[in-house]
C-alpha cells in the first residue's frame, strides 16, 4: 500500500476529467493549445511540484508560455496535493486507530474468555471443596454414631455385668441344692428323672450364663469405654475380642484362623484399635461371603508378629478380592462394594485414620476372586 | 526509513520535527525555509492550521543531486504538538530517519516537555524505531523570552544523555535553527553513509552532505 507521504504522481493528483479540463483552460489562456501529460513529449517542460516531476507540458506558442503555463500548474498541483497529503493522512490514521481498536477489541476478547475459564475453574474448585466439606460432615457423623453405638454397647455391657455374674453363681449354688434334693427325695423312678432333667436344664442355663458373660467381657474389651485416652494395649488380646464378636455376629460359623505370636504391648487407644481391627475382620468375612464356592472353604487368617519394637498385624482372606479398577478408591469414606444402606464403606477409612493416628502404615493387598490382605505396622512404645 | 529506488536513483529520507504544541515546531521549519538555500527546495506545505496550531503536518522538501546522479530528498515534517493528535504523530513518526525535538524553555513548559519526550519515545517503539540508534538532536528553544531556564541548568540536565549537548535556539530570531539542523544532518549522515555508499558510491562525504543540504543565504552573502 502506498503511505500517506509517497510523491503523488499526476493520475493521483487529478482525475482525467480534470485533467482535460486543466488542459482546456490553459489552451484558452496561450495562444496555442498546451497539453499536461505524464509522460515527456518532445518540447515539454516538467511540471514540478515539491522537487518532483509530476508531468510534462508541451504546446503553446514558445519556450515562455510552456514555461509560464508550467508554473502555473505546479501553483494548482500544491493545493490540490495538499488535500491530498490531508485526505490520506487522514485516512492512514483512521485506519491504523481502527486497527488499534479491532486489537483491543480482540485482547478484550482474549481477557474475557481468560477470566470466563478461569470462573470455570473457580466453580469447579469449589464443587470440589464442597465435595471435601460434604464428605467431611459424613465421616465425622458416621464416626460419632459409632462412637455413640460403642458407647451404648459398653453401657449394656457394663449394666448386664452385674444380673449375669448373680445368676451365674445363683445357678452354681442352684446345682449344688439340686444335688442336696437328690438325697432327701424318695428314690422313685420319676423322681430320678425329673431330678435329671432339672440338673441339665441348669447345666445348660450356666453354659449360656458363661457366654453371655464372655460376650460382655469382650464387648467391653472392644469399646473400651473405661480406657478414655492412650494406654498400653495388648493388640491380640484386642483381637481376640474383636474375634470373639465377629463370631456371635456370624453364629460361629466362620473359619479364623489365629497365629498370635508374643508381642509386645503397644501405646494406643484400644476403642479405635478393637473398632479398626473388628472393621477389618468384618471386611474379610463379607469377602468370604462375597466369594465364588470354587476357591474351597473360606478362610481368615489373622497373625501377629513382633519386628523391632514394631507390631505387624496381617489380617487375610481367600474371598472375592478387590477389581484393579476400584484399588486406588478403598480408601475413600463410603467406597463400598455391599449394597448401599448396610452401613458399610468406612471400615477402611477408619482404619487408615486411626493406624495415621497411631503413626503406623496400613497397606492392602488384593487379587480380584483370589482374596485380599492387609498388613498393618503400628509401633511400639 | 529512508527509501531507496534504483531506477530513478532516488534517495528519500525523512526527518521529523517533534515535541509539545507551540515550541516552535512550525516556526523552525519556516526559519529553514526561508535562510536555507540548499540546491533544491521545494515549497512550504502548512497543512492546515486551525487558531494557527498545526492540524496535519507541514511538510518542506529539499534535495540535492550528486555528480554521480543520485537524485537525494530530504524531507522535513512537523507533528501536531496536541495530546489529541496521538495518531498522526504516530504516522508522521513512522520511517523517520532523524527526529529534532523541539522543547520550549519557558519554566512552565517543563513537563509537557517530558510528557513530549516520553510520548516520543513511547511512539518510536509503537512505529519500530530505537531511540538509542536514531539521529536525534534536542533543541531548547525560545532563549530570547526573559525568564527561561538557565542554559547550564539544562545543559547539566541533560549531560548523561546521548542527547547531549543541547542547542540552544530561538526560531522566531531565526537563531540556532540551522545549526540545529546541521547536528542533525551530522548524526544522519553517521547512520545513513554505509548503507547508501553515500561517499563510496556518490562522492557524498560528511562535509558535502551538510554543507549542500543546509547552505544558508548568509553564508552564501558572506
Ligand atoms: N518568543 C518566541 N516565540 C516563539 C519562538 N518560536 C516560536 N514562537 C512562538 O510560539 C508560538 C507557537 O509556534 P509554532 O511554531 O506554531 O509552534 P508549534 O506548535 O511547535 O508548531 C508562535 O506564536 C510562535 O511565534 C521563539 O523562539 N521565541
Ligand atoms: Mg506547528
Amino acid at each position: 500500500m502506498r503511505s500517506f507521504e509517497d510523491d503523488p504522481t499526476l493520475d493521483d493528483l487529478l482525475t482525467p476529467e480534470q485533467l482535460q479540463r486543466l488542459n482546456h483552460a490553459l489552451s484558452a489562456l496561450c495562444r496555442k493549445p498546451v497539453t499536461i501529460t505524464p509522460h515527456r513529449q518532445d518540447d515539454a517542460v516538467a511540471v514540478e511540484f515539491n522537487l518532483e516531476t509530476v508531468g510534462w507540458l508541451s504546446g503553446g506558442a514558445s519556450p515562455g508560455e510552456r514555461q509560464v503555463a508550467s508554473e502555473l500548474v505546479s501553483f494548482l498541483m500544491m493545493f490540490v496535493a495538499k488535500y491530498r497529503l490531508a485526505a490520506n493522512l487522514h485516512h492512514d490514521t483512521t485506519e491504523a486507530s481502527y486497527a488499534e481498536l479491532q486489537r483491543q477489541n480482540e485482547a478484550l476478547k482474549a481477557s474475557e474468555a481468560r477470566y470466563r475459564e478461569l470462573s470455570g475453574q473457580l466453580q469447579q474448585r469449589v464443587d470440589e471443596q464442597v465435595e471435601v466439606i460434604r464428605q467431611t460432615q459424613q465421616e465425622l457423623y458416621e464416626s460419632s454414631r459409632l462412637r455413640s453405638v460403642g458407647h451404648l454397647a459398653a453401657g449394656v455391657a457394663h449394666e448386664i455385668n452385674n444380673p449375669i455374674g448373680f445368676i451365674s453363681s445363683n445357678l452354681g449354688v442352684a446345682r449344688d441344692y439340686l444335688d442336696d434334693l437328690r438325697g432327701l427325695l424318695p428314690g422313685t423312678e420319676a423322681n430320678r428323672e425329673l431330678l435329671d432333667d432339672f440338673h441339665d436344664l441348669i447345666g445348660e442355663s450356666v453354659d449360656g450364663a458363661k457366654r453371655i458373660a464372655s460376650i460382655v467381657s469382650d464387648l467391653k474389651t472392644f469399646s473400651s469405654i473405661d480406657q478414655a485416652d492412650y494406654t498400653l494395649c495388648d493388640v491380640n488380646k484386642l483381637l481376640t475380642s474383636a474375634i470373639h464378636l465377629l463370631q456371635t455376629e456370624y453364629g460361629h460359623q466362620l473359619h479364623i484362623t489365629e497365629r498370635l505370636d508374643d508381642i509386645p504391648k503397644i501405646s494406643g487407644h484400644p476403642g479405635r484399635l478393637s473398632q479398626s481391627l473388628y472393621n477389618l475382620l468384618d471386611n474379610a468375612a463379607h469377602a468370604l461371603r462375597d466369594a465364588k464356592s470354587e476357591n474351597g472353604q473360606g478362610r481368615i487368617l489373622v497373625k501377629t508378629t513382633a519386628r523391632d519394637n514394631e507390631v505387624d498385624i496381617v489380617i487375610q482372606d481367600n474371598g472375592c478380592g478387590i477389581p484393579d479398577a476400584n484399588r486406588s478408591q478403598v480408601f475413600d469414606a463410603f467406597y463400598t462394594t455391599r449394597p448401599v444402606g448396610s452401613g458399610a464403606g468406612l471400615g477402611l477409612t477408619v482404619a487408615r485414620d486411626t493406624v495415621r493416628a497411631h503413626r503406623g502404615t496400613i497397606k492392602i493387598d488384593s487379587r480380584e476372586g483370589t482374596g485380599t490382605r492387609v498388613s498393618l505396622t503400628l509401633p511400639g512404645t | 526509513m529512508a527509501e531507496y529506488t534504483s531506477e530513478d536513483n532516488k534517495l528519500t529520507l525523512k526527518v521529523v520535527f517533534y515535541g509539545p504544541a507551540l515550541s516552535g515546531k512550525t516556526t523552525n521549519l519556516m526559519q529553514l525555509h526561508s535562510l536555507l538555500n540548499p540546491e533544491r527546495k521545494g515549497e512550504l506545505m502548512v497543512l492546515e492550521t486551525r487558531d494557527d496550531r498545526t492540524l496535519f503536518f507541514d511538510m518542506l522538501p529539499i534535495g540535492l543531486k550528486s555528480d554521480s546522479g543520485l537524485d537525494l530528498r530530504l524531507k522535513l515534517y512537523t507533528v501536531p504538538g496536541q495530546v489529541q493528535h496521538d495518531s498522526t504523530r504516530k504516522a508522521v513518526l513512522s520511517r523517520a530517519d532523524g527526529v529534532v525535538f523541539v522543547a520550549d524553555s519557558q519554566p512552565s513548559q517543563q513537563d509537557n516537555n517530558a510528557n513530549a519526550f516520553g510520548n516520543l519515545e513511547e511512539n518510536l517503539e509503537k512505529v519500530g524505531l530505537d531511540i538509542d540508534t536514531l539521529p536525534l538532536v534536542v533543541q531548547f528553544n525560545k532563549r530570547d523570552i526573559t525568564g527561561v531556564v538557565d542554559e547550564t541548568v539544562l545543559q547539566t540536565r541533560w549531560s548523561a544523555t546521548p542527547w547531549s549537548p543541547l542547542i540552544m535556539a530561538s526560531a522566531l530570531r531565526g537563531q540556532g535553527v540551522i545549526e540545529t539542523f546541521r547536528t542533525l544532518l551530522d548524526r544522519l549522515y553517521t547512520e545513513i553513509n554505509d548503507e547508501f555508499e553515500l561517499v563510496s558510491r556518490h562522492g557524498i562525504d560528511r562535509d558535502r552532505f551538510i554543507t549542500r543540504l543546509s547552505t544558508s543565504h548568509e553564508v552564501n552573502r558572506a
